[in-house]
């Protein structure tokens, strides 16, 4: 049964063909909203190009035309960005990590949700999903990057990230089920891709089309593609991709972004101490600033993506919320693996998604989780 | 009595070459470049011969900047055809090597009908991913023999522990002789595979282009009685001797601007500041980091391929010497992008030509007083013209011109104290160069518009070297001495004196989403080149 089918069968009749162009606008828009992290956009770019130049479809369904009864879950990768970069996965790789939960489960998906925004996991979730001849909803956990297989939408409205299968290119496959203890989950799951080799690729968050509803960022993938899109047109037009993305954001999901600064890289301090056991890389970045921000410094704290930033002080975002660097003149992001002394950017912050700004999303991953003893204030009200 | 040494840089309408002998320069010139670039070295070496009557025998070292492997890339032209093994299954084949190139690139290369994806590699931690298949390689070879000229070999984790390319390189020799040559991915670049193997792809595909231009220019300089060692200029700015050239002649598609950047430093003895390289069309901004040119970050485009070899951090912006000034009554309404090229001295203002340019800006400022040497035209034929332009209007242009430098200045600064700039090349004598914003001092080196030539002369071999460390293992310092001894080891290899080395940079990089304290340490350093007498 392919994609057509399944379409056919549950009654949806309006849907998105992912095109390569599509795929280019996506992954970038994705990786602007990544917050710093996401991993090297490369990988999932030349990944879908890959399964579209062999004739497969990519579609995208709106969530709310997705049947209640059906199983959807999330294929992604997990571990460093950096090993990512120099051992892309085997073709096989995720229909080893997809089947394997499917046979635990004792079920077969239907179609696939991206778990994050991020140049590399966005784009699996369309990759998986024209592999297997499903669609891709357009939702996702988080619209934003996070550092933790717990951090997201769906884990703080109940859906839970077991089981999870973690595979690797050798066929090796983990099964992890710590039913609801979603930070044990996390915890086994970071220890098995160290033992793969520093990266592993994981089958999660299986859930029902009502649960994807219901707990998801829905339209994720589409504000996503805005974003890109935006960029793209004001590469072409040559005009600032910064102004033009924050237009777009606004006019056309009503989120209202902010452009907080705009400078260079004049000091990475990169922490490992007592934060080693956790793994992930830590630290702080300061920015000084030029044209009309001149003589003020920007100062970001990062755990893989941006959590914090302050400009003279004065706190401009906090997590949940987003924190974007960019590049002036093509709005390309500069992330936290590979960001460098003199580099130029801008800083934009915006709104995370009402559904990441519950009690129970600050609580999970809103300042004080990240160590900081600040409450939480949206964005909006920091920048008013 | 000091060493003659010669330079040649190659650029797209001039070659320029120089005579250098201590820190002074003996003879300079220019000549139209050639289509086949070696034709236009010759002719300047050849006038420059004639114009200083020295003793072709008392030159000690002969540098190239040159473009021969990066016209071959961008024209697709004379390349060879590669074998292209990756040691990585069964990881990787998600993506296979030669994915997103050009098609007609590939094709030049001989398509992908010689790529292989075999079982090998190591993880970050030096563990195999699955041990090499060596059965599998010798097969591949026994295939694509006689289909291709040479061998591109790429293993994952290689830069950190380079064995079964090595072993794979035994195999292909074996199997298919001397003649077929071979690069590996450990000696090109660095982290990240995918850019690395197009890097190596490349390299492979311009061996014999870089074969023939040494064997040429060897031939040239033997024929007039010319005996010292021949180098390359490569992208840190640095030179390496032809022979290893030969070997990675992709090393060399950036030389241009960074032997400016060694231009620079060597003429007005400024090691750390800015470098502002005015042509005619455009400027390039560079910055200069303890004499070598800062390197850039990002994934650097060959001929429509993405690879991660060094390059400098470049900062282009539309301005030079012949830009076209558009303005309404008084008002400066743009500065180019345009320019009037080559065609200055028939288009200008000063030439009496209808279009106004940078260069008459100049003129009617009075930055440009006299004829430079090496020009064959004078600075300017119709002065009555430069004299009808309105005093605000100029005074707005020059204004402007000063703005778009400072901003260029600005944006590569990494400090905010002032630092020192030095502008170089043909377009330096007509740009304003007084109390520009955000420096201390600009210095108008003597023979700022060979300053390319002269930075090819400068003989310092640039080298580097990685390594991946736990630090909970071991100790740090240890693991930056044992990287240091990699360089030196590579320093030597390049044509270097390995007792002259001195460590020019340490860049610690820890690895994300991953615990302990694993890190990637990459050192430069750089060495005195071997010309003759002990190592």
């Amino acid at each position: 049964m392919g994609v057509y089918d399944i379409l056919k069968e549950w009654g949806v009749e309006s849907y998105r063909v992912i095109d390569e162009r599509a795929i280019k606008e996506i992954t970038l828009g994705a990786s602007i909203l990544a917050t710093g992290g996401g991993g090297d956009p490369e990988i999932g770019l030349l990944w879908a190009k890959r399964v579209l130049a062999e004739g497969k479809d990519i579609v995208m369904v709106d969530p709310m035309d997705v049947p209640d009864d059906i199983l959807a879950a999330s294929p992604a990768c997990l571990g460093s960005a950096l090993v990512l970069t120099e051992k892309p996965p085997s073709r096989e790789v995720l229909n080893t990590a997809i089947d394997a939960l499917q046979n635990y489960m004792k079920k077969k998906f239907e179609a696939t949700i991206p778990l994050e925004c991020g140049g590399v996991n966005s784009i699996l979730a369309y990759a998986a999903a024209a592999e297997y001849g499903v669609p891709v909803i357009d939702v996702d956990g988080m619209n934003r990057a996070f550092p933790e297989l717990q951090m997201t939408s769906w884990a703080t409205l109940g859906i839970h990230a077991s089981p999870t299968v973690s595979a690797d290119n050798r066929k090796s496959v983990t099964i992890i089920d710590t039913k609801d203890n979603d930070l044990v989950a996390e915890t086994i799951s970071r220890g098995v891709a160290m033992a793969y080799g520093g990266i592993s690729w994981i089958a999660t968050y299986a859930m029902s089309g009502k649960e994807l509803k219901e707990t998801s960022i829905l339209n994720s993938q589409s504000i996503a593609w805005d974003v890109g899109k935006a960029v793209f047109r004001a590469r072409e037009k040559h005009e600032c991709p910064i102004e033009e993305l924050l237009k777009t954001l606004k006019e056309a999901r009503n989120l209202q972004g902010y452009k907080v600064f705009e400078g260079k890289i004049v000091d990475i301090r990169r922490d490992f101490g007592s934060e080693s056991s956790k793994g992930f890389t830590l630290g702080k970045v300061i920015i000084e600033g030029i044209n009309r921000y001149k003589g003020s410094i920007a100062e970001l704290d990062f755990q893989n993506e941006w959590l914090i930033v302050k400009v003279d002080g004065v706190i401009k975002c906090l997590p949940p919320d987003l924190i974007a660097i960019l590049d002036r003149e093509t709005g390309e992001p500069i992330r936290t693996d590979i960001m460098k002394y003199g580099y130029r950017g801008s800083i934009i912050v915006m709104p995370a998604h009402e559904r990441m700004r519950t009690p129970k999303g600050i609580e999970m991953f809103g300042p004080r989780y990240f160590g900081y003893d600040a409450d939480y204030v949206p964005v909006e009200e920091l920048n008013k | 009595m000091e060493n003659y040494r010669l330079g040649f840089d190659v650029g797209g309408t001039f070659t320029d070459g120089v005579l250098v002998q201590g820190s002074e320069v003996i003879a300079k010139s220019k000549s139209l470049t050639t289509e086949d670039v070696t034709t236009g070295i010759i002719n300047v070496l050849d006038i420059i011969l004639n114009k200083s009557k020295i003793n072709p025998a008392d030159i000690g070292m002969v540098s190239f900047g040159t473009t021969h492997t990066t016209n071959a890339i961008i024209e697709r032209k004379n390349l060879n055809r590669v074998g292209i093994f990756r040691l990585g299954a069964p990881a990787t084949t998600a993506i296979p090597p030669l994915t997103g190139w050009p098609e007609d690139l590939k094709e030049a290369i001989g398509g992908d009908q010689n790529v292989c994806i075999l079982r090998g590699g190591s993880e970050y931690d030096g563990r195999d991913i699955v041990p090499l298949d060596e059965k599998s390689i010798m097969d591949a070879c026994k295939e694509i023999k006689g289909k291709i000229d040479s061998i591109a070999i790429t293993g994952v984790f290689s830069p950190m522990k380079t064995d079964h390319e090595d072993r794979a390189a035994d195999i292909v020799r074996d199997i298919l002789g001397e003649d077929v040559h071979i690069t590996l991915s450990n000696k090109i670049a660095s982290i990240s595979i995918l850019e690395r193997e197009n890097s190596t792809i490349l390299n492979a595909s311009v061996i014999n282009v870089m074969r023939r231009a040494v064997k040429a220019l060897k031939d040239a300089a033997k024929k007039r009685g010319i005996v010292a060692p021949l180098f390359i200029v490569q992208n840190d700015g640095s030179v390496m001797s032809a022979d290893y050239a030969v070997d990675y002649p992709i090393f060399t598609v950036a030389s241009g601007p960074a032997a400016s950047v060694r231009g620079s430093v060597f003429l007005s003895r400024i090691k750390n500041g800015v470098v502002v390289d005015i042509g005619g069309t455009s400027t390039d901004v560079a910055y200069i980091v303890n004499g070598f040119p800062r390197e850039s970050s990002i994934t650097v485009n060959i001929g429509g391929v993405k690879t991660n070899i060094r390059c400098p951090d470049l900062l282009s912006i539309a301005l030079g010497g012949g830009t076209i000034i558009k303005n309404k009554g008084k008002e400066v309404m743009e500065l180019g992008p345009e320019s009037v090229g080559h065609n200055l001295v028939r288009l200008g203002r000063s030439f009496g030509g209808p279009i106004l340019t940078t260069h008459d800006i100049a003129v009617a400022t009075g930055i440009i007083k006299e004829k430079l040497a090496i020009f064959e035209t004078d600075f300017v034929t119709h002065k009555e013209k430069i004299d009808k332009l309105p005093k605000e209007l100029v005074q707005n242009a020059y204004d402007k011109i000063k703005m778009t430098i400072e901003l260029a200045i600005d944006q590569m600064k990494t400090t905010p104290e002032p630092i020192p700039a030095v502008f170089i090349g043909g377009g330096a004598m007509v740009v304003p160069s007084v109390d520009i914003k955000g420096t201390s001092e600009v210095v108008k080196p003597e023979h700022f518009e060979v300053g390319g030539a002269v930075g090819t002369t400068i003989a310092e071999i640039g080298a580097y070297a990685e390594g991946v460390v736990d630090l909970e293992i071991e100790k740090r310092e240890i693991a930056i001495d044992n990287v240091i001894e990699k360089a030196k080891d590579n320093l030597e290899s390049a044509g270097g004196v390995r007792n002259t080395a001195e460590v020019i940079d340490v860049e610690e990089i820890p690895f994300a989403y991953m615990p302990g304290k694993r890190e990637k340490i990459r050192i430069r350093v750089k060495g005195k080149a071997f010309i003759g007498g002990d190592r």
